[in-house]
């Protein structure tokens, strides 16, 4: 198991490098790190900054300075902050980290459950209805769905009762100027994760819909229920166990998704994660941001991936790894 | 002094130097003096406040840094929010009668004393009673030290005016005497408005940059940043050690909020107590809605000025004739009732002084309202003649234009777009071109490649100079490093001396009538065109009590420390 | 990375597939007709259209919908049920080519690789190994703002990033037909590679192909109005549902909010219509796989 881990993530290294390396190439063409510096045109600032930088090298010596750099935790100064990068990612991070591990939990959770309820009960009102709504979910744009959520379960109902504050917040993760608690972050956290997971929430349970209708017409589960096991049980411990699988591995594939969908998310409930680290950074022009940006998000979906193939072994003991 | 300010997108505080702002989505700068808020607020200081509490404030831009010298440092919002409150300026701009003028503020002991010379010499006197927040005085000593950081700085916003100080002389703690290279008017921007002096016992020496940009813990003023959350909040606190009045509040948390929509909901509900919105479409839309329990300050007699900015310099635009016909092809009246009427802004601007100036200058571009049959006779009579299309031609060239601003704000998005249809039906070609804050202001305007553009003249002291956006020695060339301001590149016979007749004259009718002979030449030459006095808004809840206004030059937050909740 | 096309086709239980079909089919027949219905209104604007593009009224400004504005005008008194309809020209051919250049690049990749096998395999599965590390919509952002933000560089970007899915898809079902008898007797009887994918692979790919093309309408139309909503997308004065669902974000809770309804409105039928057509074209492929299971893997 572990061997194979390693392994994999040995194999993922050269597919890291080369990617890296063509993003450097194509970050360092659509942008010109001294775009900032231009606007004064002085030619002798100019020059002297390109030889600081080094940007007068071949494409591959800039690009191996700038990745040892990178190794050796030196992520360089952000042209936008005049900070260093590296804080200014690792905060990012902490706080997508916490949206995106509630994120997960909650859609792969409400996922499993809606999918397993429409397959146990295929083809009823509440299977349709479902499919109905799953359909829909997939029909939104992120930031259009998160538009109307904060409307409808935040505004509407605190205007309508009268509340002094409305049940769920939606600027920030935590309110301002008050020790965070965990009720206060629970609030924060409801409208961003249900716009972050809408759609993947829709495609889960529909995928988990269609694999355990597969694993209840199977040989397996009709002979545990013709030994007489019940419903309930076959569905839980024999259909399920043998969904997990593909489930964990769509998952995976969905992981790099979900990294974009905060950027969307982040902007509409002006959260301060890597979404919006990146839209600013990419407005400024910021090379020395965006280069990192994507290095990290790279490895953290490589890594997911990752999880999610080892999950997929663990849950599934007919897979060998 | 006046500043054109072009506000790249989110950001661009280009300080006491002039800088275009081409108010985006985010900011407005502005500033002025002259006629106050018409449309002030229900007078809120009569409510009795409470002492304490905390307050959580709506902000639409995240500062890039807080080191206040570095070019890092050009948004107006970290101006606005952790600068003015926190750092001692020698004058501040406050409001005497009906105008917004530079008084000094407390740490000075008396008026500085300027000598004409030559050289010309300041000499600034300290109050031993004003100190930082550890208790050491405010000295002659730091002002040296901020001057000298801006002045020999590497990488510095803005150096205007710094740089034309030879030497800095202090006798005594009390006492800087500053000695200018040239002769430099506008010392009073010195130390006020966009620098305010930083502490040189905690500085000197040491890397600046390092210690400031991340927040800061001393103060000269009410307030000291407690913290700066990135992507999150700034919070302020009251300065213990300050020497002025306290603050009533408890806490002021600066909550930034990046994306409108959700701030004006998030102000609806409460979870914001006060937001400064751009003056966008939607946020005027939320306005005239009516925000039940909300206080709308809108201030017209703002500094900022939208115009239809001309290149002058093209082929087509050279001619006077095709510039006046274009000014008679764009019903302005029509574009301003629509889109500022919601806001109490009824007709358009008839000169280049903003509201808040409107002491200064004339009419004169009343005579530009919507006229077809003078568009017809004017082209015509310089060899004009309308082809199959409609467009009008000359000697095979059709007039076709393009007209750019920022991308993405929508207010003049959809201007362009009355303007294009405007000018389609008066036989104009009019392509929208429009590009990102740091290529238009880093390149296309001080390159010139545009026909038209749309942005907004800021002002932000108290002084009717227009030279810097109208002086043909302003046009970005390689003499001023490409640093001129007059993009428009306006270059008519005999306004240089006009408007260097309102730069130095202290004659005051004499100035007067200085500056209104400009606006006729301006108009009548019709270098450009403009369109309204943008307002400013503050939105209060009714929970928010004290003497809140806004500032032209300091912004909404400028008596923050007056600020506190209704008992 | 696991096999997409390992779970991509998962029997149903036998009972009451008809009415399920039936019921799945129909949907797809609306769908169907709902996008024409679509099409031939955006694209037939000039005559359907109830009033000029573009033709603004300043003095009327914004009204909400009327017997006179169906769905109301904007705020230059644009009728907005013209406006949308000449937006959704753009949005539904910027959807349309981005589906069809990313498919036919994705075919061919994973013709390629499923068919040469070895070192070509490899390389094009390593490339799209890539293409799923770095989120979407990062890339797509970082693309258009070096490139501008026209029509055709959207297309050309959405395009150059979508077609990994279809590609490994395509793989799939390839690695799978080289195997099968009918090929076998094909290189059998001398036919050559371009004979043997021409006359033998591709036509048995059609149901894949069409199924992928519609999903991809779907999320091109959905990642366009995301763009958008960033400030990537269409720009003015261009419109497109995306920029000007994007461009009314702040009028919720104003008396302007239909502004924000309607073209959202659009987008939603146009979306679904796409994937009942898409989810109908894949039962008619593989009965077997009913339950649409797949449906949506394809918003990447």
């Amino acid at each position: 198991m572990f061997a194979y881990a390693f392994r994999r993530l040995i194999y993922s290294l050269p597919v890291l490098v080369i990617g890296s390396f063509l993003l450097f190439w194509s970050v360092r063409t659509a942008f010109d790190p001294l775009a900032k510096l231009r606007q004064i045109r002085d030619p002798e600032v100019i020059i002297r900054e390109t030889q600081r930088l080094g940007l007068d090298q071949g494409i591959l010596v800039q690009y191996w300075r700038w990745l040892s750099g990178f190794v050796t935790g030196d992520w360089g100064v952000s042209s936008r902050t005049s900070g260093s990068v590296k804080p200014m990612i690792q905060s990012a991070l902490t706080v997508t980290l916490e949206l995106l591990v509630w994120g997960l939990l909650f859609a792969f959770i409400v996922a499993v459950v809606l999918g397993v309820w429409s397959a146990v009960r295929q083809y009823s009102f509440s299977d349709y209805a479902l499919t109905g709504i799953s359909y829909l979910g997939l029909a939104l744009p992120a930031f259009w769905f998160g538009l109307i959520l904060i409307q409808f379960l935040a505004v509407w109902p605190q205007q309508l009762f009268g509340w002094d504050e409305p049940l769920f917040f939606f600027v920030g993760l935590t309110s301002a100027g008050e020790e965070p608690t965990f009720i206060d972050t629970a609030r924060h956290m409801v409208l961003p994760v249900l716009t972050l997971t809408v759609g993947l929430v829709a495609t889960w349970s529909r995928f988990t819909r269609a694999s355990m209708l597969d694993a209840l017409s199977s040989d397996y589960v009709r002979t545990a229920r013709a030994k007489g096991v019940p419903r309930r049980r076959v569905v839980v411990s024999h259909a399920l166990r043998n969904s997990w699988g593909p489930l964990v591995t769509v998952v995976s594939i969905d992981a790099a998704l979900l990294v974009g969908g905060l950027l969307v998310t982040e902007q509409v409930f002006s959260i301060p994660g890597m979404g919006r680290l990146f839209l600013d950074s990419l407005l400024a022009g910021d090379a020395f941001v965006l280069l990192p940006w994507m290095l990290i998000t790279g490895i953290a979906v490589i890594v997911l991936n990752l999880v999610a193939d080892i999950a997929y072994g663990l849950l599934d003991p007919r897979v060998r790894l | 002094m006046q500043l054109l300010n072009i506000e790249p997108n989110q950001k661009s505080r280009r300080p006491l130097t002039a800088v275009i702002a081409l108010m985006a989505s985010a900011t407005l700068l502005l500033a002025g003096c002259g006629a106050g808020s018409s449309e002030s607020a229900p007078s809120a200081s009569a409510v009795e406040l409470q002492q304490g509490g905390t307050l959580v404030i709506g902000a639409e831009q995240e500062p890039d840094c807080m080191d206040w010298i570095a070019s890092c440092a050009g948004s107006i919002w970290g101006s606005y929010m952790a600068q003015i409150t926190t750092t001692p300026f020698v004058f501040n701009v406050r409001k005497n009668g009906e105008d917004w003028v530079p008084e000094i503020s407390g740490i000075m002991a008396s008026e500085p004393e300027v000598s004409a010379g030559p050289p010309q010499t300041v000499t600034y006197k300290f109050n031993p009673d004003a100190v930082w927040s550890d208790g050491t005085p405010i000295t002659s000593a730091d002002l040296k030290y901020t001057a000298l950081q801006i002045r020999d700085g590497e990488d510095v916003l803005d150096k205007t005016g710094y740089s034309a100080i030879e030497d800095i002389a202090t006798p005594d703690a009390q006492t800087a005497v500053v000695t200018f290279n040239t002769v430099y008017a506008g010392w009073k921007t010195l130390f006020s408005g966009s620098y305010g002096l930083l502490p040189s016992h905690l500085l000197e020496g040491k890397d600046r940059a390092a210690l400031m940009a991340d927040g800061y813990t001393w103060s000269g003023g009410p307030w000291v940043i407690e913290s700066w959350k990135k992507g999150e909040s700034i919070t302020l606190v009251p300065n213990a050690g300050y020497w002025g009045d306290k603050p009533k509040l408890d806490k002021v948390v600066f909550q930034f909020t990046a994306d409108t929509a959700a701030a004006f909901q998030a102000f609806k509900s409460g979870q914001l107590d006060a937001i400064y919105p751009s003056p966008q479409l939607d946020a005027i839309d939320q306005i005239n809605t009516g925000i039940p329990g909300a206080r709308v300050q809108v201030d017209a007699a703002s500094g900022n000025l939208e115009a239809i900015w001309m290149n002058n310099a093209t082929p087509l635009l050279k001619s006077q004739a095709v510039r006046q016909a274009l000014s008679y092809s764009i019903d302005r009246a029509a574009i301003v009732e629509r889109v500022y009427g919601p806001l109490g802004v009824k007709s358009p601007a008839q000169s280049f002084y903003p509201p808040s100036l409107s002491a200064f200058g004339g009419q004169d571009f009343s005579v530009y309202s919507l006229d077809l049959a003078k568009v017809d006779s004017l082209m015509t009579g310089d060899g004009w003649a309308k082809g199959a299309d409609g467009i009008w031609a000359k000697d095979g060239n059709a007039a076709n234009l393009k007209i750019t601003t920022i991308s993405g704000n929508l207010r003049r998005e959809l201007m362009e777009q009355v303007i294009q249809e405007q000018l389609k039906t008066a036989g104009f070609g009019l392509t929208i071109e429009n590009a990102a804050a740091a290529d238009l202001f880093g390149t296309i305007l001080p390159d010139g490649t545009f026909d038209l553009g749309l942005w907004t003249l800021v002002t932000t002291f108290p002084d009717p100079g227009l030279s810097f956006a109208f002086d043909s020695n302003s046009i970005p060339s390689d003499a001023n490093g490409f640093s001129g301001l007059n993009y428009s590149r306006t270059d008519v016979p005999g306004l240089n001396e006009i408007l260097a007749t309102v730069d130095s004259s202290i004659d005051a009718a004499e100035r007067l009538k200085a500056t209104q002979d400009g606006d006729k030449l301006l108009a009548d030459s019709a270098t450009s065109l403009p369109l309204a006095g943008v307002p400013n808004v503050l939105l209060t809840l009714e929970k928010v009590g004290g003497p809140t206004s806004i500032n032209p030059a300091e912004g909404p937050f400028w008596n923050l420390e007056q600020w506190g909740l209704v008992k | 990375m696991a096999e997409v096309t390992a779970v991509a086709k998962l029997p149903s239980n036998g009972r009451s597939k008809f009415l399920q079909r039936f019921i799945r089919h129909r949907l797809a027949l609306l769908g169907g007709l709902t996008l024409l219905f679509l099409f031939i209104a955006c694209f037939g604007a000039p005559i359907f259209a109830p009033f000029p593009k573009n033709q603004q009224d300043l003095l009327l400004g914004p009204v909400p919908p009327s017997f006179e504005h169906l769905l109301g005008t904007d705020d230059l008194g644009r009728d907005y049920l013209t406006e949308i309809l000449y937006a959704g020209q753009v949005s539904l051919l910027l959807a349309l080519s981005v589906a069809l250049v990313s498919t036919a690049i994705g075919v061919l990749v994973g013709v390629l690789a499923g068919y040469k096998g070895g070192w070509v395999d490899n390389l094009f599965m390593r490339i799209t190994d890539l293409f799923l590390v770095v989120p979407a919509i990062a890339l797509l952002a970082l693309a258009l703002q070096g490139l501008g933000r026209s029509p055709f560089s959207i297309v050309l970007v959405l395009s150059l990033i979508g077609w990994t899915y279809i590609a490994r898809v395509v793989r799939g079902q390839v690695l799978s037909l080289r195997e099968r008898e009918f090929i076998e007797a094909a290189r059998v009887i001398g036919a050559n590679d371009r004979q043997i994918i021409w006359k033998h692979v591709l036509p048995n790919l059609g149901g894949v192909i069409a199924v992928n093309v519609a999903l991809a309408v779907a999320s091109a139309i959905i990642i366009e109005s995301t763009l958008s909503f960033l400030g990537f997308g269409v720009q003015p004065p261009q419109t497109s549902w995306g920029n000007m669902l994007s461009q009314a974000s702040g009028l919720i809770g104003t008396s302007k909010v239909y502004l924000l309804y309607f073209p959202g409105l659009f987008i939603l039928i146009a979306v679904l219509a796409v994937n009942f057509v898409g989810d109908g074209l894949r039962d008619a492929l593989d009965p077997r796989s009913g339950s649409g299971s797949m449906q949506g893997r394809k918003r990447k």
